[in-house]
């Protein structure tokens, strides 16, 4: 009987002190959460930002002067080619685009 | 000796004691029953009990603004977005100076209304009053720098348009709790939705797709930017339609709008004049009366009508400025504009069959777009001899250039209804379309533009772009102003397409009231000064919406080439 009281007793304590350290584990565990989803948060925003500067550097009427100030200009016409002599140039690949020159 | 320790005698507890310990353990166990009772039903209580929600105790009002989808154009690129913002509010009841306060914040927001906060702030009662919303970073500093107790700030949505007023006729509007109030950002509350929030939270809808691309709009605007300095006219507007698929590429409209300053869309000045006026554009109307007398069996392109003697209709005659002096073909009558050639085929169809192609064609009816309804038409009252000759060369009957211009690509693409859209074209979705005039009619006129431009008196000529086969139709029409027409103010407009061989793509470009200058030899006319603008606009434009040059074309064939466009190779 004296056993059983000693036993429960200490079970009690146990019990007892593994409630409380989880209730920490579980608020400490909550604030953890609570700083992940404030820094993703924070993470979404600055992505929203960023791409928003992005876009707004891009912008054509930002690139168009300063593409033009370096001196290119809209392609014409007959600056465009058909795919196979692109394939060509993209492969540098002089002998195609002689034989392309040549057929035309 | 040994004292024998007697046994202990029991501790007994003495009488009083004796006779009151039933009655103490009793009451203690009763007592403690009683408890654990109470604690036992308060927590089956609690558990079987449904709570409300814990409400809000504090007096601030909880300000609700909206998180909307991004928009982006037909490529990706991002045209709106949502972004964080401090907006600063007020605390009157902790404010200890307001005298202070607002003097301080007027140093930062100049703009501010000094009365109004003022009176605001003097109400303590109160404890939340907006002072501005929206603010930037860097005045969010400058505020918070000042160290006034009682203002504190709170993070919203605040849209931002990162391209500026590119487009900002078809994005519209938000107000200042971030909801669409015009355009496409109206289009987005009613029909995708938009999400009420309580504190910055980004949207995590799919982004909105238009079928806009950034590039040809901004190629646009620019171009239309030149031109209103070049002719030293009033505005101008312009339209790149997809004649297959109704999507509209690109819809500009000079003086500009800025979407991120929603109060200077009410300015008249500012209108979008694609969509929200109605004018009458006059020849460019032709292209319409032409291809009701090829679709109706009136003629044929080679039939010849004799021109010469002007048109009277009651107190009016019609004539043609610059008189052929012969007999024109129907094609002829085109490429030289002969009003009085466009009047005749429409006497010979009769004011029913005009009625009722026009009709056919969606000009009599009002329209919509995603961004709102487009300016209806306005008709004439009667259609006696008078106005169907009017009509033949666009007077008396107003309709709204992207009206007309989906009249005109639905005869330009083979004969198939368009419905203008704003919004990417998904497959399946333009199961709506129906025939509205044969493949030949649709193949004449196609034509018959290109004549207008390649021939050596066609008005369009100055629209031509060297290996993109351009066709199109001017129009220079007198503005009325005050019931008459103004013979010195002009709307000049060219309504073209391109490639010819198949036509893809439909231009409508407009001039309000340009004025003659050395370049056009003083005149104000379409030909000298709209159909240069489409020129300049298609050679930037035709190579961004992969249109193959004649030279390609001629190696590869059509088919080749269309089917390397649709597979963006």
């Amino acid at each position: 009987m004296r056993l059983l009281n000693i036993a429960a007793f200490f079970f009690a304590v146990a019990s007892a002190f593994l409630l409380y350290s989880l209730n920490y584990e579980t608020r400490r565990l909550e604030a953890h959460i609570q700083a992940q989803e404030r820094a993703a948060q924070k993470a979404k925003s600055d992505i929203a930002v960023l791409k928003a500067e992005r876009s707004h550097l891009s912008r054509p009427a930002r690139i168009d002067p300063i593409a033009r100030s370096q001196g290119l200009a809209p392609p014409r016409a007959d600056q465009l080619v058909a795919p196979d002599v692109a394939a060509a140039i993209g492969k540098q690949n002089p002998v195609a685009l002689r034989r392309i020159a040549e057929s035309q | 000796m040994q004292r024998v320790r007697s046994p202990a005698a029991p501790i007994r507890p003495n009488d009083w004691q004796r006779r009151r310990a039933p009655y103490v353990n009793g009451t203690l166990i009763a007592g403690a029953m009683l408890a654990f009772a109470t604690v036992g039903a308060q927590v089956l209580n609690l558990g079987l009990t449904p709570r409300p929600q814990m409400s809000l105790a504090i007096s601030e009002p909880v300000a609700t603004s909206f998180s909307r989808p991004d928009i982006i154009d037909r490529n990706g690129r991002l045209l709106a977005t949502d972004l964080e913002a401090p907006s600063l509010f007020a605390d009157p009841a902790i404010v200890i100076d307001r005298d202070e306060v607002v003097e301080k914040l007027l140093t930062v927001l100049p703009d501010l209304n000094a009365a109004d906060l003022r009176s605001a702030l003097s109400d303590k009662t109160r404890r939340f009053v907006w002072v501005r919303r929206g603010l930037s970073p860097a005045v969010a500093q400058r505020i918070h720098d000042l160290g006034l107790p009682g203002l504190a700030f709170r993070k919203e949505l605040r849209r931002a348009y990162p391209a500026g007023a590119l487009a900002g006729h078809v994005l519209g509007a938000v107000n200042v709790d971030n909801k669409g109030t015009a355009g496409i950002e109206k289009y987005i509350d009613d029909a995708i939705g938009v999400d009420a929030v309580n504190s910055a939270t980004l949207s995590t809808q799919a982004p909105v797709r238009l079928s806009l691309d950034v590039g040809v709009q901004h190629a646009l605007e620019d171009e239309l930017d030149t031109a209103v300095r070049r002719y030293s006219s009033e505005g101008a507007a312009g339209l790149i339609l997809d004649i297959k698929s109704g999507e509209v590429i690109a819809s500009a409209s000079l003086p500009r709008i800025d979407p991120a300053r929603a109060g200077t869309t009410s300015d008249a000045t500012n209108a979008d004049k694609i969509a929200g006026g109605t004018y009458e554009l006059g020849s460019v109307f032709k292209t319409l009366t032409v291809a009701m007398a090829l679709d109706e069996g009136i003629a044929k392109p080679s039939t010849v009508f004799d021109i010469r003697e002007p048109l009277v209709a009651g107190r009016h005659t019609i004539q043609d400025f610059h008189s052929a002096g012969r007999p024109l073909t129907v094609t002829e009558i085109f490429t030289h504009s002969s009003n009085v050639g466009a009047g005749m085929l429409a006497l010979q169809a009769g004011p029913d069959r005009t009625r009722a192609f026009l009709k056919k064609l969606g000009l009599l009816d009002p329209m919509k777009t995603e961004a709102g309804a487009v300016s209806p038409p306005q008709l004439p009252p009667r259609w006696e001899r008078a106005e169907l000759i009017t009509v033949s060369y666009g007077h008396g009957i107003a309709v709204a250039p992207l009206q007309f211009a989906a009249a005109t690509a639905s005869i330009l693409n083979g004969g198939v209804s368009v419905t203008p859209t704003l919004l990417k074209y998904q497959p399946g979705t333009n199961a709506k379309a129906r025939r509205l005039v044969t493949r030949e009619t649709s193949a004449a006129l196609a034509s018959m533009m290109r004549l207008n431009v390649i021939d050596a008196i066609g008005t369009g000529k100055r629209a031509e772009v060297a290996g993109f086969r351009v066709g199109g139709k001017t129009g220079t029409a007198e503005l009325p102003d005050n019931g008459r027409y103004n013979k010195s103010a002009v709307l000049s407009s060219f309504v073209g397409a391109f490639p010819m061989d198949d036509p893809h793509y439909l231009t409508f470009i407009l001039l309000f009231e340009p004025k003659g200058s050395e370049e056009t030899n003083g005149q104000r006319t379409a030909s000298t000064n709209a159909a240069p603008v489409t020129a300049r606009v298609i050679s930037r434009i035709a190579g961004q919406l992969g249109v193959a040059p004649t030279s390609i074309v001629a190696k590869i064939g059509r088919a080749s080439c269309r089917e390397r466009v649709s597979l963006n190779v």
